[in-house]
């Protein structure tokens, strides 16, 4: 593919990324082949359920609900991922005060090759919805996603990353209206190598956003970051908090950005990078980074990067725990600060359940 | 005079002051130049005219080959002006006297800009022979030419050699090729490499083994005449066991053009050695308009080669239109230090881009960071550090803080801070804060009967304590003058 022009690792956001393997997923034919079951999240509201295969909606296995299949405004900027995506793909608009009737499930399942899909989520007044989003299968998935939110309106977008190879990339570029929410969650807990992209921007006195997640890095595995937060009102809240673990010759980077426009006082910003390592050839990369403009604001940031704790490691033994079990439980822990911020229950439980048995696999 | 008056005449002397730049004063001693511009001639031309030895110039000229196919950076966030090259002097030194047997002899001229600079609270004692004077021993730069070197016999008893660069390379020309361009090589980045080509004067500096130097080592650099860049170029080896402080201040007088000051420091310590290198910074910061002003981009860089060295980096960063400027240190030896403290100070258009490196690549190396970054007027300030744990660096321990004040909605504070750990073993911790100083604050100050500038004066002295106490004496009560006089005119 021509189209495909990728950035070195000498471009400042692309410092610590590697797409060297990209090219030659572009050139693989999908297979096709698709699970028989597909990770649904039981849950007591069903809402509309999606399935992507390849990039293509299969709409037997569907029901779109009130989601629409069409033309799709999302601006990929000059992203070097993102302008690939084109323009047909999922939408979800919902008037004011309007909710879907219950949770927004899609799945994505890449079978080889790349697949390149946009999205847009564009919310009313005081309108909500929950999505989850899964991936699954091997290849590359490439996503771009544009999300508006209106005055009030809450979105909460969680996403699971299980496929067990390849290459998915995220691309979230988000405006947040006053006093409107937004929560963005992700677990990376398979065998893929990812990168995330997010640029979130809340254009409105007192809106909130939260982005984060927990990325799971084993192998020679590569999970990248590179998100930022701009606040251009007054009285803006964002939290950004991210666990990485990693294993093997696994490397995790987090570049994560707060910045504060002039003007957007009241602003209260705050990251939390926290980093985990599992073995001595794994890598942790981090970059809390805060650029402000306006100086009634508080903005605070912190980033560990460590192993267990051996204390907690030896009180665990002392109470009988095997040495294996303790490392889980606390590795468990470790995790579980980002994905315990995921609202709806099932939808968490589920999220625990992918992290443990990743946890398991060691 | 009544108490009325005396305050009146406080006030009178506090206006004076800010709406002039106190040490902004010139004088006009004869100069030689270099022609003006850049080529391989201006690079033959300043070798020359120090008489160094052929393999000097070859280096220079190396360097200055591979600066020619080298570009600026870009990645600070520094709105820098297009610099000419070729519309500067490279070289100016105060015309040539007969060599000088005491400081007695020295341009009466000069005296007076050391006397106005400061110098002289230690140094006219000693001059006028006060004994039991604490001793500080002043290499002064003035503009690229050490002009006297004191206390020389002091320290060559404890077998102490404290040199300009340029001598030293006439007398002790192997242990300057060892170690020159060996912490920070000739390629390391644009201006360093400029800096190699074209470096004028500085100091070298090296404590023998098991020598705790005698006396803390200053240099006063100072940059003069018109359209000159100064590119100052120290080296100090401490070998094994030895300790050495060494001070750098600096001021300049107004003037109305950009000046580039392009300097390279690199320490080198071997095992047990320890230094600590202290820095003032006050070069003119152009006025309130942003319109002159020196750029600043330094190269600092120490390796802790031995087995427990350490090296202390503590800078107070008030002037420069500019700054651009990453004290760092590679923790190679097992169970080497390094530490980094550091206040930045921006007001009216300054721009200020600095932080430190820390590389931790020896067993059970630890380093502190404490970077306080205080932004007032339109001024942009800028923490950017790296915090690196190679694989085979065991038990590293990283602690850093980097806080910023924020004085005024027109400024801007950033913190740019990048870990990289490649071991489980090390402990790496990083906070950051903004705020802004709380009315809570000021009024209590204000209720105590200080108006609103010295309250903030207090108040920023206050938040930069932390690292102000690092600083020696002498350096620590200069440093908390110049974050007063800096602010003046930035609040009330």
């Amino acid at each position: 593919m021509s189209l495909l022009e990728l950035p070195s690792n000498r471009t400042e956001g692309w410092r610590w990324s590697d797409l060297s393997a990209l090219p030659e997923i572009v050139a693989r034919q999908p297979a096709g082949t698709v699970p028989e079951a597909l990770p649904w999240i039981g849950c007591a509201r069903e809402g509309p359920r999606l399935v992507f295969i390849d990039g293509k909606l299969a709409a037997d296995q569907s029901n779109l609900g009130t989601i629409e299949i069409g033309s799709v405004q999302a601006n990929p900027a000059d992203h070097a991922l993102a302008r690939l995506v084109g323009s047909e793909g999922w939408k979800l608009k919902l008037g004011q005060d309007h909710a879907p009737q219950g949770l927004v499930q899609i799945v994505h399942v890449t079978t080889g090759g790349a697949d390149h899909l946009p999205a847009e989520i564009e919310l009313d007044v005081d309108a909500q919805a929950s999505v989850v989003e899964t991936y699954i299968g091997e290849g590359w998935a490439n996503r771009l996603t544009s999300i508006r939110l209106s005055r009030g309106a809450r979105l909460m977008l969680n996403r699971r990353l299980l496929s067990s190879a390849g290459y998915v990339s995220l691309n979230d570029h988000a405006v947040i209206g006053e006093g409107a929410s937004l929560i963005v969650a992700t677990l990376s807990a398979g065998g893929a190598d990812t990168r995330m992209d997010g640029q979130l921007t809340l254009t409105g006195d007192a809106a909130f956003a939260e982005f984060g997640g927990a990325l799971l890095a084993r192998g020679t595995q590569r999970h990248d970051a590179n998100l930022a937060v701009r606040h251009e009102a007054v009285g803006g809240m964002s939290r950004q908090v991210w666990r990485s673990v990693a294993d093997d010759k696994a490397t995790c980077s987090v570049a994560a950005r707060v910045e504060v426009a002039r003007g957007a006082q009241k602003t209260d910003g705050e990251q939390s990078l926290k980093g985990l390592l599992l073995s001595r050839t794994a890598t942790i990369n981090a970059k809390p980074e805060l650029e402000i403009f306006a100086d009634d604001v508080k903005c605070a940031h912190g980033a560990t990067v460590g192993e267990l704790n051996r204390d907690a490691l030896f009180y665990l033994a002392s109470r009988g725990v095997a040495p294996q079990e303790a490392k889980a439980l606390l590795t468990q822990a470790f995790v579980a600060d980002a994905i315990d911020r995921i609202g709806e229950e099932e939808v968490r439980d589920a999220f625990h359940e992918n992290a443990m048995a990743w946890l398991g696999g060691r | 005079m009544t108490d009325q008056n005396v305050r009146n005449q406080e006030a009178q002397d506090a206006v004076d002051r800010a709406s002039t730049y106190e040490w902004g004063f010139s004088s006009d001693i004869e100069q030689e130049f270099a022609p003006k511009g850049l080529s391989e001639d201006t690079v033959r031309y300043i070798s020359a005219k120090k008489n160094e030895p052929e393999w000097m110039l070859e280096w220079r000229l190396k360097a200055y080959r591979a600066w020619l196919t080298m570009e600026e950076v870009s990645w600070a966030k520094l709105d820098i002006p297009a610099i000419d090259f070729q519309d500067a002097y490279y070289y100016a030194e105060p015309k040539q006297k007969p060599k000088l047997g005491s400081l007695d002899e020295v341009d009466p001229e000069i005296l007076r800009v050391y006397e106005k600079l400061g110098i002289p609270i230690e140094e006219q004692k000693v001059l006028a022979g006060v004994e039991g004077a604490r001793k500080v021993a002043v290499d002064a730069v003035f503009d690229s030419v050490s002009v006297a070197t004191t206390f020389r016999a002091e320290l060559e008893k404890a077998g102490v050699i404290f040199r300009s660069i340029s001598e030293a390379v006439r007398e002790y020309p192997d242990l300057v090729r060892k170690y020159l361009g060996s912490v920070v090589p000739q390629r390391d980045n644009y201006f360093a490499c400029l800096n190699a080509a074209v470096f004028s004067d500085g100091t070298f500096v090296y404590i023998p083994e098991g020598v705790r130097c005698p006396m803390e080592l200053s240099t006063y650099f100072r940059i003069n005449a018109e359209n000159t860049g100064q590119f100052e170029r120290t080296l100090i080896v401490a070998d094994k066991g030895s300790y050495v402080s060494y001070l750098e201040g600096c001021t300049a007088p107004m003037r109305d053009e950009n000046q580039l000051h392009a300097a390279v420091v690199e320490l080198y310590a071997h095992e047990d050695a320890e230094i600590k290198y202290s820095t003032v910074q006050n070069w003119y910061p152009g006025d309130a308009n942003g319109v002159g002003g020196i750029y600043n981009f330094v190269t600092k860089r120490a390796m802790c080669a031995g087995a427990r060295s350490k090296v202390s980096w503590t800078q107070v960063e008030t002037g420069s239109a500019i700054t651009w400027k990453y004290p760092s240190c590679i923790l190679k030896g097992e169970g080497s230090v390094g530490e980094f403290y550091s206040v930045a100070l921006t007001n009216n258009r300054q721009q200020a881009d600095t932080g430190t490196k820390m590389v931790h690549i020896g067993k059970n190396s630890r380093s502190t960071i404490v970077s306080k970054g205080i932004s007032a007027g339109r001024s942009n300030n800028t923490y950017r550090g790296l915090v690196r744990v190679n694989s085979g660096a065991e038990n590293v321990r990283n602690f850093t803080q980097c806080d910023s004040l924020l004085l005024g909605d027109q400024c801007g504070a950033h913190t740019v801070p990048y870990i990289e750990v490649k071991n489980p073993s090390a402990q790496i911790e990083h906070e950051a804060t903004t705020s802004k100083i709380s009315d809570d604050q000021m009024f209590y100050a204000q209720q105590r009967g200080l108006n609103t500038e010295d309250a903030v004066a207090l108040i920023v002295n206050g938040f930069a304590k932390e690292v102000l106490q690092q600083l020696p004496m002498e350096f620590a009560v200069e440093a908390q003058k110049l974050l007063g006089i800096s602010l003046e005119g930035s609040v009330g």
